[in-house]
């Protein structure tokens, strides 16, 4: 029987190319391939595979492991998997800043590594690939994309897409959507503008480009000074987004405004930092915005995945999108339109002064930071951060690892044309949790606050198997049931997971893979 | 918080052993690399510098070159001024290496702008842009920026609430006296916000003991001081600097006493007011 499986797999594989990405795979949840960096499309993380479920779970063991050996070299000591693997006919590929992988998804074994010659940029994280037939592409962090053969880890080219020099450095999985490569790029510590571009996936070469902030006389320009503070507005576009095919809607979460903690040089709303955005992909031409964050002084980027949820509302079907914002706040909107329908908080905050007319939060101008200090709810890192949170359409909860916390924030730029950060957190104290909220309405339906001390707070997947896999803050994975909270398993690993846990089945086994340090684990099933 | 009965504990202990022959794997996936095994990455000055940090008598030199020669235009502070661009943001400025983007432009002048040429030699070039390379760091580097005054709330009021909260813990005379000579003030108002974030963070002092007790099934209590804890696991060491680590498993009662819940529950108190107040307080205390 075994063996049958095993003969129909490679002759499958074998019909499309043993290493090519099927197109159609992007279209469907993941199953036997996790194909992007949110597994599919929709950011949901949820996986439909229940071989692995909430009556078997505590049989999972390890299958693998793997170190991400970068040895010394511009990646540091300190290399943390952040990136979330793809997996496409039982070949797992990911990165970390300037290293990338082949992996044998069944046994953790390499196939090879590609090393980037570095020239610079700071080398904080990458988030790994997107994949277009047989090419793999990753952004370094100094700023290239870079553009791999899948089957040897050959280089086809690279592109410049950012210039280091200007404080540029580049972290997000590009998102490969038809033809259309789009990456974004990243670095907050020198007022340069945010921009989205979509590239051609056989040269390299700009379709569009996207700013983040409006240039002189466009729209959005009415809501900064002048010139000079738009075009030195920062906004990055750190993280991949999410597509839904049928609208035709790219979705993204833009980063925090420049200077960061310094608002007092660009007085006003900063369109379009800490907002989410649908663009066009074949364009890049903004069908409409949400602003997350108006006028942002607390490094709160609005980059968390906007999940996409197909829900009801008053009893009818309807598009939804739903973020679980840095700044503490859940949000929900029609995904066609940009409509808000919720804006509650899901952590305690006291920045924030209620919501308009449009449910964008109005900040609470005492709460900036000040020469003297503020003392801020949530703190710096935030309500929750980078890493990923998942949906399930089974119990209609999305899954957040979150915080409650507390900081100082200081203004130390007082001139009138600050630069860079302009200002310094120190956070206080901290809390780590995972809350289950109901998508419709925000409401905490259950949350399980870590006793471990620690700051990190993982990605999260949530499976048909009625299972969250989630990290604690002192390098637990756990298994949690979707519906309770409940504590099903758990593994130490040695170092808090550092990305989102992704699973996939091959042979009829299904692996659950996670990143901890620089360690790829790999479990499946005891035989 | 409820805690499952370990159905798993076997499983666990598996993985256990998996975990334990890690090292000798680690071994085997080491990277093959050609390059020779150097013992460690080159030192940086910090992750968020990524380009050489230039001679400092060379900044100073060129700083006062720039004020003279630039700073009418470009502001001293080389972030621009009525008739010159920032300089600090300049994308030529950024590009520049050792004056070879400057240069050109110093030495022709942009008279289209109104920029004159100035007749400067290559070393006072490549002072003014070790000048701008610095500017340009001090802007990068959030990490260096200095904090200023926070004493700013009434030490009156500071001391009245220091006495109605803080009073039954703490006194000026007893542990905190002199507190004011051995933190500067913005230290000062961090720690007595939370204490424990420096500890954290290696800022100096050490983890404040937690004292702990642990009842297991049997009936039999450990107390000490907590070294670690999660969803699964606690660790103490007792008064005799014996460690015990246990697994928090059905009927095991996990008792700590945060020394620091005072702090937190003010935390949850304070207004800004409040917290300036304290610390204009604190800072007499000398």
């Amino acid at each position: 029987m075994k063996i049958h499986i095993l003969l129909s797999a490679a002759l499958l594989a074998g019909s499309l190319g043993a290493q090519m990405l099927d197109p159609a795979k992007l279209l469907k949840p993941p199953t036997d391939t996790w194909p992007t960096y949110n597994g599919d499309y929709s950011g949901r993380r949820f996986s439909p595979l229940a071989r692995i479920n909430a009556s078997n779970v505590t049989a999972m063991s390890l299958a693998w492991v793997f170190r991400a050996g970068t040895g010394p070299g511009a990646g540091g000591s300190n290399t943390q998997i952040k990136a979330t693997p793809l997996e496409v006919n039982g070949v797992l590929y990911f990165a970390v800043p300037d290293y990338a992988w082949a992996v044998d998804a069944r046994t953790g074994r390499e196939l090879w590594r590609y090393k980037w010659e570095t020239r610079g940029g700071i080398h904080i994280g990458n988030r790994g690939f997107g994949m277009y037939g047989d090419w793999l592409y990753f952004e370094t962090p100094d700023n290239y994309l870079v553009c791999l053969n899948a089957k040897d880890g050959t280089e086809r080219w690279h592109v410049e897409i950012a210039d280091v020099k200007q404080e540029y450095f580049s972290t997000p999985a590009p998102v490969i959507i038809r033809n259309h490569v789009i990456v974004g790029v990243g670095g907050d510590s020198l007022d340069v503008p945010g921009y989205l571009e979509s590239r051609d996936p056989e040269t390299g070469k700009v379709q569009w480009r996207w700013n983040t902030t409006p240039r002189k006389g466009e729209p959005g320009a009415e809501t900064w000074p002048n010139k000079d503070a738009m075009e030195h507005g920062g906004g990055m576009t750190w993280m991949p987004g999410t597509y839904d095919p049928e609208l035709n809607l790219y979705y993204l979460g833009t980063g925090n405004p420049n200077p960061v903690m310094a608002g007092q040089g660009r007085k006003g709303n900063n369109l379009w930092t800490c907002s989410i955005v649908a663009l066009n992909p074949d364009t890049g031409k903004m069908a409409w915005y949400f602003q997350s964050s108006p006028h942002d002084t607390h490094d709160w980027d609005a980059v968390q995945t906007p999940v996409l949820i197909d829900g009801e509302v008053d009893g009818k079907p309807r598009k939804l999108l739903a973020q679980a914002s840095r700044n503490g706040y859940y949000f929900l909107l029609d995904r066609a339109t940009g409509k808000n329908l919720v804006s509650k908080p899901f952590i305690p905050i006291n920045w924030s002064k209620g919501v308009d007319s449009r449910g964008e939060p109005v900040p609470d101008p005492d709460k900036e930071p000040k020469t003297d200090g503020t003392l801020v709810i949530p703190g710096a890192n935030g309500a929750t951060n980078w890493p990923a949170p998942a949906f399930s359409p089974k119990t209609g909860l999305m899954y957040v690892n979150s915080q409650e916390s507390y900081s100082l924030f200081y203004l130390t730029d007082t001139d009138e044309k600050p630069e860079g950060y302009g200002g310094r957190d120190s956070g206080l104290w901290w809390k780590s949790m995972l809350t289950a909220l109901d998508y419709k309405t925000g409401k905490i339906r259950w949350r399980h606050t870590y006793d471990g001390r620690g700051s990190g707070m993982s990605g999260v997947l949530t499976t048909a198997g009625n299972l969250v896999f989630a990290g604690d803050p002192v390098g637990n994975l756990i298994a949690f049931e979707a519906a309770t909270g409940k504590i099903l398993w758990h593994c130490r690993l040695t170092a808090p997971v550092a990305n989102g846990p992704m699973t996939y089945e091959l042979d009829g086994r299904q692996y659950l893979v996670v990143g901890s340090g620089d360690l790829l684990y790999g479990f499946t099933m005891l035989r | 918080m409820a805690y499952p009965v370990w159905r798993s504990r076997v499983r666990v202990c598996l993985g256990a052993l998996l975990l334990s022959a890690l090292p000798l794997y680690l071994i085997a996936q080491a990277p093959s690399g050609g390059r020779g095994q150097k013992k460690s990455p080159p030192a940086r000055r910090n992750f968020l510098i990524s380009r050489a940090v230039p001679d400092p008598a060379a900044v100073e030199r060129g700083q006062k070159l720039f004020v003279a020669d630039c700073g009418f235009c470009h502001g001293s502070k080389a972030n621009g001024g009525e008739n010159g661009p920032d300089l600090v943001r300049s994308v030529l400025a950024l590009q520049d290496e050792g004056g070879d983007q400057i240069g050109p432009v110093i030495l022709k002048g942009r008279t289209e702008k109104g920029m004159p040429a100035f007749a400067l030699t290559s070393g006072q070039i490549k002072d003014i842009a070790a000048f701008l390379r610095a500017r340009q760091q001090a802007a990068i580097d959030r990490n260096a920026y200095k904090i200023q005054n926070v004493a700013t709330g009434d030490p009156k009021k500071g001391k009245a609430y220091f006495e109605s909260k803080c009073g039954s813990c703490h006194s000026p005379e007893g542990d905190l006296k002199g507190i004011a000579g051995k933190y500067d003030p913005v230290a000062l108002q961090s720690r007595f916000l939370y204490p424990e974030s420096h500890a954290r963070r290696g800022a100096g002092g050490n983890r404040i003991p937690t004292p702990v007790t642990v009842t297991l099934a049997s009936g039999r209590r450990i107390s000490g001081e907590l070294e670690y804890i999660d969803d699964f696991n606690v660790a103490l060491r007792d008064s005799s600097g014996e460690y015990h680590s246990f697994e928090r498993g059905a009927g095991v009662k996990v008792e700590v006493k945060d020394p620091l819940a005072g702090h937190l529950a003010l935390l949850k108190q304070y207004t800004d007011q409040d917290m300036h107040n304290l610390t204009a307080y604190l800072v007499t205390l000398k």
